[in-house]
């Protein structure tokens, strides 16, 4: 497994346990009331997991797993590395950059931090058409 | 890789790209707001990357990559019971649920954010028709994959 994919399982596994975390505490908020941002942080929990967890999970073994390009497709047998780089940092700067954010609007709406949440939405959106890119000719026939 | 894996690979891609557009333009709403009802899109972000994207994208790797269905030879015949693709199960079934599902999101994704916009009955019909055709996708892959999911080689 490259090193890129191995970054995107990791990642993928840390976000698994940190929403299942959250999701833990939301329901012992219901009961005990810890904190106020455990009730407004809900939608980036479920971000994190369709997201960091399913999605992320999923482009990394694609990128391990999916046909190769061929020699003279491009010599690079994944394509790209700093594309597949981009591709992992734009997805998690997006999504932390959400989670830091969208609660904090919730308990205080300001249109500032509604540009960042916009932001975070360019980067994640940037990141999902850059990993359409890189996996777009590799979704190929095998060579027989 | 076979043509129908690939077809639903790249159709699951498409449907990536248009869920993250179409949060991002969630997103935009909130901080610009434009107009309100585009909020109302927030149930086809939610069908694009759920189903359009994950579930088809699942459901063409299981395709590709399930052991195959038993191909040994016919009883008193030489010939094998399946062979090449067949050994994946029913080709056409499986073109099927690439019909249904596909037809069930853009439908879905059409018919309830206009439902709730003009709430005309045509679309709360089309929406029903939706979920119909994605019950059905449904259906059709799990009766034509399951008897893929078995024990690969000799039994011990």
């Amino acid at each position: 497994m490259p090193p890129i994919a191995r970054a995107f399982v990791k990642a993928a596994f840390a976000y698994l346990l940190v929403a299942f975390l959250l999701g833990a505490l939301m329901m012992l908020d219901r009961w005990l009331n810890i904190s106020r941002w455990l009730k407004v942080v809900y939608a980036s929990q479920i971000h994190l997991l369709m997201v960091g967890w399913i999605t992320q999970l999923t482009i990394g073994v694609a990128y391990w797993m999916f046909p190769r390009f061929l020699k003279e497709q491009d010599p690079r047998p994944r394509g790209s590395d700093r594309l597949a780089w981009g591709i992992f940092a734009c997805l998690n700067v997006g999504l932390l950059l959400r989670f830091t954010v969208e609660p904090v609007s919730f308990l205080a709406p300001s249109p500032w931090l509604n540009a960042l949440l916009a932001l975070s939405a360019t980067v994640q959106a940037a990141a999902a058409i850059g990993f359409g890119l890189l996996i777009w000719g590799r979704v190929r026939a095998m060579e027989p | 890789m076979p043509i129908t894996t690939r077809t639903f690979i790249r159709a699951s891609i498409v449907y990536l790209c248009l869920g993250a557009l179409l949060g991002l333009t969630l997103y935009l709403q909130r901080w610009l707001a434009w107009d309100p009802r585009i909020i109302l899109f927030k149930s086809s972000h939610v069908q694009f990357t759920l189903v359009g994207w994950l579930t088809q994208f699942i459901m063409g790797v299981g395709w590709w990559l399930f052991p195959p269905l038993p191909s040994g030879p016919r009883p008193g015949s030489a010939h094998p019971i399946r062979k090449g693709q067949q050994q994946r199960g029913s080709e056409p079934l499986f073109w099927a649920t690439f019909g249904l599902l596909n037809a069930g999101i853009l439908l879905g994704a059409i018919g309830d954010p206009l439902f709730n916009w003009t709430r005309a009955p045509i679309y709360r019909t089309l929406a029903g028709l939706a979920s119909l055709f994605l019950l059905a996708a449904a259906v059709c892959f799990v009766a034509n994959v399951w008897g893929r999911i078995r024990e690969l080689g000799r039994p011990r």
